[in-house]
């Protein structure tokens, strides 16, 4: 669905993408890994137009969306949900989902309201109180469904875990493989949590500083010497 | 005397809420730290000495200098109102009607050269924008008079000097009124929320498919030309112009302090920052003199209210940042219809 040519691309004159190519396939969860500085969040916020483009193409339905600004892309139906700062904080929860919807139809908005509370029953009971007196768990259930009622085609997660209970991540882990399932959506995953990541996966990409060291199935990502030692944190010369 | 205090404060309630409201929509609503306010205000002042009195020289066929010029003809205009309050009253609306243009135009121009600019950065360059504009406005002589300054007509050329105060103030007071509704009928809207939304996160909002940079010029357009209004009522409450008068201090920074005082993103809240506010201010400025001999205060008097200003300030960003009636939730008509079916049950 996302085809990536030779990106380069950074803040500024900082790059740090160099030479990437990558495809991400419609319906299915791709993930990508790599150790701190990788590059692998700025794949996604150069993907959503965020930073810097130097040369390279990406492909979204045979046209070169890397020049496009975000909220254009966002009408194309690609979201994007950064780690933090992914709500609005002094809004209310019910005010957050119609934000969200602002794009749409208004016939449309109250549906997939109600399909964003179907898949996140959890935030029917706190549909008045602020975003911002959420807990991690809430909050990032509130952003995936934000992106629900957007009806979104692609959905790009940037560490959706992070600073999560176990518990809860895993909650989260099954959010996404049932929003694949049920949705139909394009996942693009960032995530610390590597291993767990990857198993709910179809495809996986690891990132060494900047660049692609390698890519393929989710399975055979797991069982690749390079991301055996990126797990345990032996770093071989 | 305790009456000429109320219509003072009657006055300057008015106008500094129709200031006020316009900035809590840049501000309050968007987020835009909009640090040029007194820019908005100074641009009512143009469209009353800079374009309303070439008309008017315009009409009475009167050329030569344009300061000496203006003189004649507001006194020619005057002589027309007194024995015709329509005229007055017609001169008010075509000044308003100019500065909500001139004011909306030039609103969606200022913010333009702070496209890529964000908080402190976007702050500072519309209020670098807002001094150098009051500093061309006051050595060119030839937009509303410079330092000499110029006159406006009087509107209320028909009212006896003793009741022109009270008159005023009622104009004023209901011409705030009509924005007060206005902002209300444009805030309490989806337009409302996307704004609040921006001021918490512009990133998401973007990510949510709105270009940013329309909403700012959207909504600096029709801030400044609000904003214009209050310039046109005190250019035309004063009877004259100067471009002094439209300093930082009193168009920007006070009005910050009242949106902030009464509650940020709340137009009744507005309403109680500025009226508190203004109470205080009128009545330290008339009894400045009566509170240094009291209080035995061992400097000039007239610095209490910058005082005021920095410890209110001070006060309520530190014990209470949402202000007196922090905001509420925004309520659309169709929630609000929700809302009463349900209490209805």
């Amino acid at each position: 669905m996302i085809k990536v040519k030779n990106l380069n691309a950074g803040y500024g004159k900082l790059q740090i993408l160099f030479d990437v190519n990558a495809k991400i396939e419609k319906g299915k969860i791709t993930t990508v890994v790599g150790p701190n500085g990788s590059g692998k969040s700025t794949f996604l916020k150069t993907l959503f137009g965020l930073t810097k483009i130097y040369s390279g193409e990406i492909i979204f339905k045979d046209k070169d969306i890397a020049k496009v600004p975000p909220h254009q892309k966002a009408r194309m139906k690609i979201a994007y949900l950064p780690q933090t700062n992914n709500v609005f904080a002094n809004l209310t929860v019910e005010e957050n989902l119609k934000i969200a919807g602002y794009v749409l139809d208004k016939d449309k908005v109250k549906e997939r309201i109600e399909i964003a509370l179907s898949v996140f029953p959890e935030l029917k009971d706190i549909l008045k109180r602020k975003a911002g007196t959420l807990s991690g768990g809430q909050r990032q259930f509130l952003a995936m469904g934000m992106a629900l009622v957007r009806d979104a085609e692609v959905l790009m997660l940037d560490e959706p875990t992070a600073q999560l209970s176990p518990k809860l991540a895993e909650v989260i882990f099954e959010k996404i493989i049932e929003m694949r399932d049920n949705f139909g959506l394009t996942i693009l995953l960032v995530e610390q949590n590597a291993k767990r990541a990857l198993e709910i996966s179809d495809n996986g990409y690891m990132f060494v500083s900047g660049r692609v060291a390698f890519e393929g199935t989710a399975e055979e990502l797991l069982n690749h010497e390079k991301f055996k030692e990126y797990s345990l944190g032996i770093t071989a010369v | 005397m305790s009456i000429d205090l109320i219509s003072m404060i009657l006055l300057w309630f008015g106008l500094y809420y129709i200031v006020s409201l316009s900035l809590n929509m840049e501000f309050g609503y968007a987020g835009i730290p909009n640090f040029g306010k007194a820019l908005s205000v100074l641009v009512g002042a143009i469209a009353v000495g800079g374009i309303l009195d070439r008309l008017l020289m315009l009409y009475f066929g009167i050329g030569g200098d344009f300061i000496t010029g203006t003189t004649y003809a507001t006194s020619a205009i005057n002589n027309l109102i007194a024995s015709n309050p329509i005229v007055g009253i017609g001169i008010l609306i075509l000044a308003i009607i100019l500065a909500s243009i001139l004011g909306f135009v030039v609103g969606a121009i200022f913010i333009l050269p702070s496209a890529k600019l964000k908080e402190d950065y976007l702050g500072i360059t519309l209020l670098a924008i807002s001094e150098a504009v009051l500093l061309i406005c006051t050595y060119n002589l030839n937009i509303i008079g410079g330092y000499y300054g110029i006159s406006t007509p009087d509107i209320l050329a028909f009212v006896s000097g003793e009741y022109r105060g009270w008159v005023f103030a009622w104009i004023v007071l209901f011409i705030a009124f009509l924005v007060y509704l206005f902002f209300e009928r444009l805030l309490n809207t989806p337009f409302g929320r996307v704004l609040r939304a921006m001021r918490e996160n512009e990133n998401t909002v973007k990510a949510f498919g709105r270009d940013i940079m329309k909403l700012r010029i959207k909504t600096m357009a029709i801030g400044s030309a609000i904003g214009a209004i209050a310039g046109v009522l005190y250019s035309l409450y004063t009877v004259n112009i100067i471009a002094n008068a439209f300093t930082r201090v009193d168009w920007t920074f006070f009005p910050f302090l009242m949106v902030l005082l009464g509650g940020k993103g709340n137009n009744k809240g507005v309403a109680l920052g500025v009226l508190c506010y203004v109470i205080v201010k009128v009545l330290l400025d008339i009894y400045k003199y009566n509170i240094k001999y009291a209080l035995g205060i061992p400097f000039e008097p007239v610095w209490l209210s910058y005082m005021l200003f920095g410890v209110l300030m001070l006060l309520i960003l530190y014990y209470k940042p949402s202000g007196l009636i922090p905001e509420k939730p925004i309520i659309t008509p169709p929630m609000k219809k929700k809302i009463m079916e349900i209490s209805g049950k």
